[in-house]
C-alpha cells in the first residue's frame, strides 16, 4: 500500500470530527463568533435537534466579500492578531466554519457596518461557491442545513432529536450566562422558544436567575474577590438551595464556559460541612485571568482550560466562596421562611368546611360534655406548659432588642424555640442549631495551633500504589501533615505512612489513603482527611448536643440564640438543613389579609 | 448412645466448650456439640472451624454411640438443673433426638448427626513439648493486649511465637503488636521446643487458652505443625489454626540505645496519668511527659475543657526531654508490669520508648510516642 497525500475534503472532515462533535458544537462555535463580532443581538433557531436547521443571526460587525470567500477556507481567522500567548477571543483556530462547512450545507451571509450591500456565499460539503450580493440587515448571518450529510458515521451517532435539542439549549444558557449584556433568543420548531433579554451592566444577576431559575436570585451571594492579576466573580447559591447533581455549577474563564475539574475540587472544598454529603450547590463563577495566564489551547472545543498557577486559582476560589458563606450564616433561613408563608397560605384557604361541621356536632353537645371536656384539655396543656415560660422570659427582655435572632418567647414541643425579633418572628430548630455550635467549638480546637496530634507508627505501615498514586501524594505531603497523616515514597510503587491521626485510632490507614489518592487523582483536592476529622467531630458533636424534646429554660434559649448570632455558619445544621426560619412581621400580616 | 454423669462434671466441660461455639452461624452443625459416650467417658467437642476444644469426662456408659445438639440450649439446660442431680442422655431408636433426664425433668433436642460434624484435628504435629500452665498463660496475659485487631493487616491478630537463641540458651518468646505499640514476653525455652517454627497464634484462641488454662500447677502439652498449634492439658484439648502470614521483623523497632532512663513508681504513675488524663477528651488523649533532673510534670491539654498537670519525684538524671504518649497506651502497659518499679528507656520524643520492669528484663514494652 502506497502513502498519498489527503485530499483537501478529507482533512476538513477529519479535522471537523475534532470541533464539530454534534449539533451543540455547531451552536457554540457560531454563537461564539457572533460575540466575537461584538453582536448586542444573537438569535438562534433549531429544528430536527440541529441536525436539520441551525440558524444563527447577529448584529455584529459583518464581513466584506473578500473577507466571506476566506472565512470558510481552513486556518483563516480575523481573531488571532497577538498570537497564540494573549487570546483575547472565543476563537482564535480558524477552523469552525470551515470544519462546519465541510460536513454540512453552510449558508454564509453577512453585511459590514456602514456598507451598503450584503454578500452570501454557499459551502456545499467542502464544495465552496462564488459570494452573491444579497439583501438584509447589517450583521451576519449563518445556516446550516443537513448536518453531518457528508459524514453519515458520525450521522449514526447522534442521540435522539430531544436530546441533541437539549444539549444546544444548554449551550446557548452557557454563553448568555457570561454576556449578560447581548440579548439571546432561541426558538425553533423543535423547542418552546426562550428570550433572553438584553440586561443593564448590573444585571449579572437577573440573567442568572432567568437561566438557573428555581429563585436563585433570593438564595445568591456575590462573589468578588481578586488576587494579583486574577479577578473572581460571580454568584453563588446559599448551601440550602442545592442539588442532586453538579450540573448547575458553571465556570467562565475570561467569558468562555469550560469544564474543569478545578471547580468541583473547590467547590466541594468551600462548601463542605454546609450541605450534605451527596447534594451539590449551584452557582456561577466567573474568573478573569490575564490571557498570558492561562492556555485554551488545549481542547479542540475549547471545553478545557490550563493556568500556569492553578493552585492560586483553586485558593482564589476556595476562599472567595468561603468568605461569601461565612457573610451569609444568616441568610440560610428565608427559603424555609417562604415555604412556611406557602403551607400557612394554603391551610388558610382550606377550613370553610370546618365550621359547619362543628355546627352539626353542636345537637350533641349535651351528651358529649362532661365526658368530652377532660379529653379536649389534654392536648391543651402543652399549650399551658408553653405559654408558662413567657412571664420568666419577658422581664429579661422588655425591650425586643436589635439582636437579629430576638428574644426567645417560648418552647414549642420540646423541640422548637420561637423568639420574638423587631420585625418578625423566629423559630429555632434547638437540636440542629446546637449541632452545628457544638460542631464548630470542636472543629475550631481541631484546627488550633499545633494541628492534630499525631501517633508515631511502630512499623510504618506501607500501602501500595500506582506510581501516579505515589506521585500525588508525595506531591500533597505536607499538606497533610497538620491534619496528622505523615507519608513518604517508599519506593517506586508504595508509600510508608508514619504518623496516623491519633484521633483515627486503629482505623483502616490503607483504605484512607487509597481514598486520598483517588480524591487528589479526581478534584486535585485532598479534602478527604479533613472530611473524616470533621465527621468524627459532627458525630461527637450530634451525641454532645441538646436533644429534641429537653425541655430548656428561658436562661438557656436565650444563651443559645445569643451564640448562634456569634458563630459563623449557625445558619444550616452539619447535615445542611436550617436551624432556625424567620418570618416577617409583613408576612405575617400578609397572612392575615392585612395587607 | 445412653449415658449418665454427674451434672457438675458435664457442666464444667460444657462451660469449657461452649465458648468456642459462634452465637451466629450459617452452617447449623457449628452451632451444635458434639457428645461421644464410650469406654465409660464422656467426649464433648465444639469448633468455629478455626479452633476446637474437646474435653472428656467420667461417665456411665450403657450404649456408646455419638451425637450433636444445640450447644448454648444444652448448656443452659445443664446450667439449670438442681446442684448434685444424675443426668442421663439418651438418643431415640430413629435417631431425632437426644432425651436429657435428671429428676424430674425431661428435654428432648433436636439432634444433627455425628459424622455431619467436621474435625479440624487431623495432621501430624512436628513438634511437642510440656511446659507449666502458668508460664505459658504468663506469656500471652503480658502480650495479649498489643493485638492489632485491625483486619488489613491480618498477620498482626494474634500472638507470634517462636524460638530466639540468647547466647547458648535458647528462649520461647511471645510478641504481639498493633503497630502503635509492642509486648514482648519470653521464657527459658522448654525442652523439645527448640525446632519450633515462628507461628501466629489468632487473638479469639489466645482467649480460649488464657480461660482453659485455670490450674497453674498443671502441666500443659503443646503441639505445633506448619499450621495448627495444640494444647492439652489434662482432659482439655485445644486445636487451634496459626495466622498464615509473616509476622514483621520487630527485632528492628525495639530501640538499643536509648540511653535517657527514667524510673518511676509503676502505681503512682500510672494513677497520675489516670487522674490527668480526666480533662483528655475521647479524640485527644495525648498526655505530654516533662522530664527534668529527678522530677516528671504530666500534662494533658484538652483546649474544650481546660488542662491538667501532675508531678511526679523520678530517678532521672538525662538531658530534660519532652515527650508526649497516647494516655491509654501509658495505662495498658502500666497494668501490664508486675514490679514497683517501671523503667523507661527513652532516646527522643519521635523514636520508640523502652519500658520495663525493673527487675524482670523477659518483658519489655515498646511503646511510640505521639507528637502534641
Amino acid at each position: 500500500m502506497s502513502i498519498r497525500r489527503l485530499s483537501p475534503e478529507t482533512i476538513n472532515r477529519i479535522a471537523a470530527g475534532e470541533v464539530v462533535e454534534r449539533p451543540a458544537s455547531v451552536v457554540k462555535e457560531l454563537v461564539e463568533n457572533a460575540i466575537d463580532a461584538g453582536a448586542t443581538r444573537i438569535e438562534v433557531a433549531t429544528a430536527g435537534g440541529g441536525l436539520a436547521l441551525i440558524r444563527v443571526t447577529d448584529d455584529g460587525a459583518g464581513m466584506g466579500a473578500d473577507d466571506l470567500a476566506l472565512a470558510v477556507e481552513r486556518h483563516c481567522t480575523s481573531k488571532l492578531d497577538g498570537g497564540l500567548e494573549a487570546i483575547g477571543t472565543l476563537g482564535f483556530r480558524g477552523e469552525a466554519l470551515a470544519s462546519i462547512g465541510s460536513v454540512a450545507r453552510l449558508a454564509l451571509a453577512s453585511r459590514q457596518r456602514g456598507s451598503a450591500d450584503g454578500f452570501e456565499i454557499a459551502v456545499d460539503g467542502g464544495a465552496v461557491g462564488d459570494p452573491r450580493p444579497v439583501a438584509m440587515a447589517p450583521g451576519t448571518r449563518v445556516e446550516v442545513t443537513d448536518l453531518f450529510f457528508a459524514t453519515p458515521a458520525r450521522l449514526k451517532f447522534m442521540k435522539s432529536e430531544r436530546a441533541e435539542t437539549a444539549a444546544i439549549t444548554e449551550t446557548v444558557r452557557r454563553l448568555a450566562m457570561a454576556h449578560p449584556e447581548i440579548r439571546f433568543s432561541l426558538s425553533g420548531a423543535d423547542r418552546t422558544a426562550t428570550d433572553l433579554p438584553a440586561t443593564g451592566p448590573n444585571g449579572w444577576l437577573d440573567r442568572l436567575d432567568r437561566i438557573l431559575g428555581n429563585g436563585f436570585r433570593a438564595d445568591a451571594m456575590a462573589i468578588d474577590s481578586g488576587r494579583g492579576p486574577i479577578r473572581l466573580t460571580g454568584f453563588a447559591g446559599l448551601p440550602t438551595h442545592h442539588r442532586g447533581n453538579a450540573a448547575q455549577q458553571y465556570l467562565f474563564v475570561n467569558g468562555r464556559p469550560v469544564r474543569d475539574k478545578l471547580l468541583a475540587g473547590a467547590v466541594r472544598a468551600a462548601y463542605g460541612d454546609f450541605i450534605p454529603h451527596d447534594r451539590h450547590p449551584v452557582l456561577a463563577l466567573f474568573l478573569d485571568v490575564p490571557p498570558a495566564e492561562v492556555d485554551v489551547n488545549v481542547h479542540p472545543a475549547k471545553a478545557e482550560v490550563r493556568f500556569r498557577d492553578p493552585g492560586l486559582v483553586r485558593a482564589l476560589m476556595i476562599g472567595a466562596l468561603r468568605e461569601a458563606l461565612a457573610a451569609a450564616g444568616h441568610r440560610a433561613s428565608d427559603r424555609g421562611a417562604t415555604a412556611m408563608i406557602e403551607a400557612l397560605r394554603r391551610s388558610a384557604f382550606a377550613p370553610p368546611q370546618a365550621p359547619a361541621a362543628r355546627g352539626a356536632e353542636r345537637g350533641w353537645e349535651g351528651f358529649a360534655e362532661p365526658a368530652q371536656a377532660v379529653l379536649t384539655d389534654l392536648p391543651r396543656s402543652a399549650d399551658r406548659r408553653a405559654a408558662a415560660y413567657v412571664p420568666a422570659a419577658a422581664p429579661a427582655a422588655a425591650p425586643v432588642a436589635a439582636q437579629p435572632l430576638g428574644v426567645p418567647r417560648a418552647q414549642l414541643h420540646e423541640t422548637y424555640i420561637v423568639a420574638e425579633t423587631e420585625d418578625g418572628l423566629v423559630v429555632v430548630d434547638q437540636h440542629a442549631a446546637h449541632e452545628r455550635l457544638v460542631y464548630e467549638r470542636l472543629k475550631a480546637a481541631l484546627a488550633a495551633d499545633g494541628g492534630v496530634p499525631r501517633q508515631i507508627l511502630l512499623i510504618p505501615e506501607i500501602v501500595e500504589l500506582p506510581e501516579e498514586d505515589v506521585d500525588r501524594l508525595a506531591s500533597r505531603a505536607a499538606e497533610l501533615q497538620p491534619l496528622g497523616l505523615v507519608l513518604e515514597a517508599f519506593g517506586p510503587g508504595a508509600v510508608a505512612v508514619r504518623e496516623v491521626p491519633g484521633l483515627l485510632g486503629h482505623g483502616d490507614t490503607a483504605g484512607l489513603v487509597r481514598d486520598l489518592a483517588d480524591e487528589i487523582a479526581e478534584l486535585d483536592t485532598a479534602t478527604l482527611l479533613a472530611d473524616r476529622l470533621d465527621a468524627i467531630a459532627g458525630t461527637m458533636a450530634c451525641h454532645g448536643s441538646v436533644r429534641a424534646g429537653r425541655r430548656l429554660r428561658p436562661e438557656e434559649m436565650d444563651a443559645l440564640l445569643r451564640e448562634m448570632e456569634a458563630t459563623p455558619h449557625s445558619g444550616q445544621c452539619i447535615h445542611g438543613r436550617p436551624t432556625y426560619i424567620e418570618l416577617k412581621l409583613s408576612d405575617i400580616e400578609r397572612l392575615f389579609g392585612r395587607r | 448412645m445412653r449415658a449418665t454423669l454427674e451434672r457438675s462434671n458435664l457442666l464444667k466441660a460444657l462451660n469449657h466448650v461452649h465458648r468456642v461455639v459462634e452465637r451466629r452461624n450459617t452452617i447449623p452443625i457449628l452451632s451444635n456439640v458434639l457428645l461421644r459416650a464410650e469406654d465409660g467417658r464422656l467426649r464433648l467437642k465444639a469448633t468455629d472451624l478455626d479452633l476446637e476444644v474437646t474435653e472428656t469426662v467420667p461417665a456411665e456408659v450403657r450404649a456408646a454411640g455419638g451425637t450433636t445438639v444445640p450447644a448454648y440450649t444444652l448448656y443452659d439446660i445443664v446450667r439449670k438443673l438442681p446442684d448434685g442431680a444424675e443426668v442421663a442422655l439418651d438418643t431415640d431408636a430413629e435417631g431425632r433426638t437426644l432425651t436429657v433426664q435428671s429428676g424430674r425433668s425431661h428435654f428432648s433436642l433436636q439432634i444433627l448427626p455425628e459424622a455431619d460434624f467436621p474435625d479440624l484435628t487431623a495432621g501430624e504435629f512436628a513438634v511437642r513439648f510440656t511446659l507449666a500452665a502458668a508460664q505459658f498463660r504468663a506469656l500471652m496475659e503480658r502480650t495479649q493486649f498489643a493485638i492489632s485487631t485491625e483486619e488489613t493487616r491480618y498477620y498482626l491478630n494474634g500472638i507470634y511465637l517462636h524460638i530466639v537463641a540468647s547466647g547458648d540458651d535458647k528462649l520461647l518468646r511471645a510478641v504481639a503488636t498493633d503497630g502503635h505499640r509492642l509486648a514482648q514476653a519470653q521464657i527459658a525455652a522448654p525442652a523439645g521446643s527448640e525446632a519450633m517454627p515462628g507461628v501466629i497464634v489468632p487473638r479469639k484462641t489466645v482467649g480460649e487458652l488464657q480461660k482453659l488454662l485455670e490450674s497453674p500447677d498443671a502441666e500443659v502439652t503443646v503441639e505445633v505443625s506448619d499450621t495448627k498449634i495444640r494444647v492439652t492439658e489434662g482432659d482439655i484439648v485445644l486445636t487451634s489454626k496459626l495466622i498464615d502470614g509473616t509476622f514483621p521483623d520487630y527485632v528492628r523497632v525495639i530501640p538499643r540505645g536509648n540511653d535517657k532512663v527514667l524510673k518511676v513508681d509503676r502505681g503512682a504513675f500510672s494513677e497520675a496519668v489516670d487522674r490527668v488524663s480526666t480533662i483528655a477528651s475521647e479524640r485527644g488523649r495525648a498526655v505530654k511527659l516533662a522530664l527534668g533532673e529527678g522530677r516528671m510534670v504530666l500534662t494533658v491539654n484538652n483546649p474544650d475543657s481546660g488542662s491538667a498537670t501532675e508531678e511526679l519525684g523520678v530517678d532521672f538524671a538525662a538531658e530534660p526531654i519532652e515527650i508526649g504518649f497516647n494516655s491509654k497506651y501509658l495505662l495498658d502497659i502500666g497494668a501490664q508490669l508486675r514490679s514497683g518499679t517501671a523503667v523507661f528507656k527513652l532516646a527522643d520524643p519521635g523514636s520508640p520508648t523502652l519500658i520495663q520492669d525493673d527487675d524482670n528484663p523477659d518483658a519489655l514494652y515498646v511503646l511510640m510516642p505521639m507528637r502534641v
